[in-house]
C-alpha cells in the first residue's frame, strides 16, 4: 500500500501522526533558480524506523536533509521533528546527524572534539561511550588532520552520536569507509537502533538500505518515486530474473516462450525478464530440453532502483 | 555549558605556530626595528621619545591584528562544514559568536602585553602608573571591534580569499587609523575621514598613553558604536548563512 509511483503515497495518513511522528514532512519544495531541488516532498517517519533515502545524484537527498535538520528554509511546505519545527528540536539536543562533506577542526584531538560537542548538550552520552560505539577509543588522542578518511567519517559518526540523540540523520554516512570499515559501522548502527531510535540516512549504496532499513523511500528529481519496505520497492518491478543456457536458440524465439517479457542472449546464455517464472520454466523446457544451469532469481532492489529512476526519467520528455 | 566550548576554542587558538608568531613576536620585532631607526627622536612639539610613541602604536596594531585574524580564521572551520555541524547543537548563533568574539579578544592582550614590556625592560620607556595602565588596557580594550571585524570578515571570505581580505582591512585601517604613519601628516579631509575609524581611536588612545592628551568619551563612543554596529552586522550574516560552502 505504500509503494506508488508518485509522492503521495503517505500523505492521507499523516495529519493524523504528525504530533507523534518522529519526521514529518508536508509540500516541501526548495528552488535554486529553474532547478527544482525538492519540489513537494510529503514524508512521515514513525519513531523507531530506520529509513533509507535513496537516489541518484542531484535527486535532492541532501537538500531534504538540510531543510528537515533547518539548515535551509524549505520555499514551500513544512518540516518538524517529533512535532516541533527544526531549530526548536535542535535545541532541545534531540537530534543528531552526520552531514555530507562535513570535516573536523583541523587543531583539535577526536577526544577534545567529540568532548566539545558533547559539552554543548544537556543530556549527552559520556565521550567514552561515544568513541567506543563509534570504534574510536584509540584514536581519542590524535589529531584530525591525522586520520584517514574511513576514520575521519567515524569521528563524524561519534559527534553525531554523542548527543544521544533521538533522531539520527546521517548524510552518505560509510562514503569514504572501505567494506570492513562499512561492516563495523552498520554493526554500531543496529546496537543504536535497537534501543529503539529512528534514524534516517541517505545512501548510494543499495546494499546498505536492503540489509539495514526498515523503510526505503525512493527520490528522483527532487520528488519521492517509491516508498515502502525494501520488498514493496522491489515489488514494483515485478517478475523476477531466469538465467539459462540454452544451446541454439534465438533471442526471438525465447521471446514467444509464455511469461517472458524480455530477452537477452549471448552467446548460448540467456538472461530471460519474466512475469511469470514458473510458467516460462516449464516453457523453456518442453521447447528446449538440453536448456541447463538454470537459475531464477527475484528482482533486486538495484533493478527496481533503475527502473523506477530510469522509467520516470523517460516518462517526463 | 558553554565554558568546555569556549576552553577549546581558546587552546585551539594557541596551538597554532604561524598565528602565534605573527600575532605575538611580529609586533615586537617591527617595534625593535623602528625604535632602532627613528628612537632618536622627539615626538613633535613635545618631549616625549619617539620610542614611546611607537611603542603605543606597534602594541595597538599587535592587538588589532591578532583580534582581527582570529575572528577572520573561522571562515576556514566555515569552509569546512564545521559551522554547520554546530548549528546542529543547541549551541545558539550568539553562543558561537560571542565565544568566537571572546577568544579574539583574549589573544589581543599578548600582543600588548609583549611590546609593553619590550618597551619599559628593553627600550627604556618611561610612563607613568596611569600612562602604563591606560597602553596596556586601554589598548586592549579598544580591540574589541576589531575582533568583531574579524569575525565579519571570516563570515563573509572564502577559506582562499580570507588572507587577502584580513590584511587588506588592517592594512587599511592601519593606515587610515594612523597606526603605522602619524594621523599629523594627514591632508584635513583624511583627518576627517580617519576620525570616523575604529582604528584611529585604538591608536589615539595608545598614544594618549605617551602624549597626555585624551579623549575618552569620544574614544569610547565611536568604538563602541563600531563594535554594536559589526556585532549586529555579523549576526544577521550568521542567521541566514547556512548553506553548504
Amino acid at each position: 500500500m505504500l509503494v506508488g509511483m508518485n509522492m503521495t503515497t503517505r500523505s492521507d495518513a499523516a495529519g493524523a501522526v504528525s504530533a507523534g511522528a518522529a519526521v514529518h514532512l508536508t509540500g516541501l519544495r526548495k528552488h535554486y533558480g529553474d532547478v527544482r531541488a525538492v519540489d513537494g516532498i510529503d514524508l512521515t517517519i514513525s519513531p523507531g524506523e530506520v529509513v533509507a533515502l535513496l537516489g541518484p545524484n542531484g535527486a535532492g537527498k541532501s537538500t531534504t536533509v538540510d531543510m528537515l535538520l533547518g539548515l535551509s528554509t524549505p520555499d514551500a511546505g513544512q518540516a518538524t521533528i517529533f512535532g516541533r519545527p527544526p531549530a526548536e528540536a535542535v535545541a532541545a539536543g534531540g537530534v543528531g546527524a552526520m552531514l555530507q562533506e562535513g570535516s573536523l577542526l583541523e587543531d583539535a584531538t577526536v577526544g577534545e572534539t567529540v568532548a566539545m560537542i558533547a559539552s554543548l548538550h544537556r543530556a549527552p552520552m559520556p565521550v567514552a561511550t561515544a568513541l567506543r560505539r563509534a570504534g574510536i577509543e584509540d584514536l581519542a588522542s590524535r589529531r584530525c588532520t591525522k586520520l584517514s578518511g574511513g576514520q575521519k567519517q567515524r569521528v563524524r559518526f561519534a559527534v553525531a552520536l554523542v548527543c544521544d540523540p533521538d533522531l539520527l540523520v546521517l548524510d552518505e554516512p560509510t562514503a569514504a569507509m572501505d567494506v570492513g570499515t562499512r561492516r563495523g559501522f552498520w554493526q554500531s548502527m543496529r546496537e543504536f537502533t535497537d534501543t529503539g531510535r529512528t534514524v534516517l540516512f541517505a545512501t548510494h549504496y543499495l546494499d546498505e538500505a536492503e540489509e539495514f532499513a526498515d523503510r526505503v523511500v525512493l527520490m528522483r528529481a527532487g520528488q519521492v518515486v517509491a516508498d515502502g519496505t525494501v520488498a514493496q520497492v522491489r515489488s514494483v518491478v515485478s517478475g523476477r530474473i531466469l538465467r539459462a543456457v540454452v544451446p541454439g536458440a534465438t533471442a526471438e524465439q525465447l521471446r514467444l516462450l509464455a511469461g517472458v517479457t524480455g530477452v537477452e542472449l549471448r552467446g548460448d546464455q540467456a538472461t530471460v525478464d519474466c512475469a511469470d517464472s514458473d510458467a516460462a520454466v516449464r516453457a523453456l523446457l518442453a521447447g528446449y530440453p538440453r536448456a541447463h544451469d538454470i537459475e531464477i532469481t527475484a528482482v533486486g532492489l538495484e533493478e527496481a532502483f533503475l527502473a523506477l529512476t530510469s522509467s520516470e526519467e523517460e516518462a517526463s520528455r | 555549558m558553554k565554558t568546555g566550548y569556549l576552553v577549546l576554542e581558546a587552546k585551539r587558538a594557541m596551538r597554532n605556530p604561524r598565528f602565534l608568531f605573527f600575532t605575538m613576536v611580529f609586533p615586537v620585532v617591527l617595534f625593535l626595528v623602528d625604535a632602532g631607526t627613528f628612537g632618536k627622536e622627539r615626538v613633535d612639539g613635545t618631549t616625549v621619545s619617539y620610542t614611546a610613541y611607537l611603542m603605543c602604536s606597534m602594541a595597538a596594531y599587535g592587538a588589532f591584528a591578532a583580534a582581527m585574524n582570529s575572528g577572520a580564521r573561522t571562515a576556514l572551520e566555515r569552509a569546512a562544514g564545521w559551522q554547520r555541524q554546530l548549528r546542529l547543537t543547541p549551541l545558539t548563533p550568539s553562543g558561537y559568536l560571542t565565544a568566537k568574539a571572546a577568544v579574539g579578544f583574549m589573544v589581543a592582550l599578548p600582543p600588548v602585553f609583549l611590546v609593553s614590556v619590550v618597551g619599559g625592560l628593553v627600550e627604556g620607556v618611561h610612563l607613568t602608573p596611569a600612562g602604563w595602565m591606560q597602553a596596556v588596557l586601554g589598548v586592549w580594550a579598544a580591540t574589541l571591534p576589531f575582533a568583531v571585524l574579524g569575525l565579519l570578515i571570516g563570515q563573509l571570505a572564502t577559506s582562499e580569499t580570507v588572507q587577502v581580505l584580513t590584511v587588506g582591512v588592517t592594512m587599511l585601517f592601519g593606515f587610515l587609523g594612523g597606526i603605522f604613519i602619524p594621523s599629523a601628516v594627514f591632508p584635513d579631509w583624511l583627518n576627517i575621514v580617519s576620525k570616523a575609524l575604529p582604528s584611529y581611536w585604538l591608536a589615539e588612545i595608545g598614544h594618549g598613553a605617551a602624549l597626555g592628551n585624551h579623549d575618552t568619551a569620544t574614544a569610547v563612543a565611536v568604538l563602541g558604536a563600531w563594535t554594536v554596529v559589526l556585532a549586529f552586522a555579523v549576526t544577521r550574516r550568521y542567521r541566514r548563512d547556512s548553506a553548504r560552502v
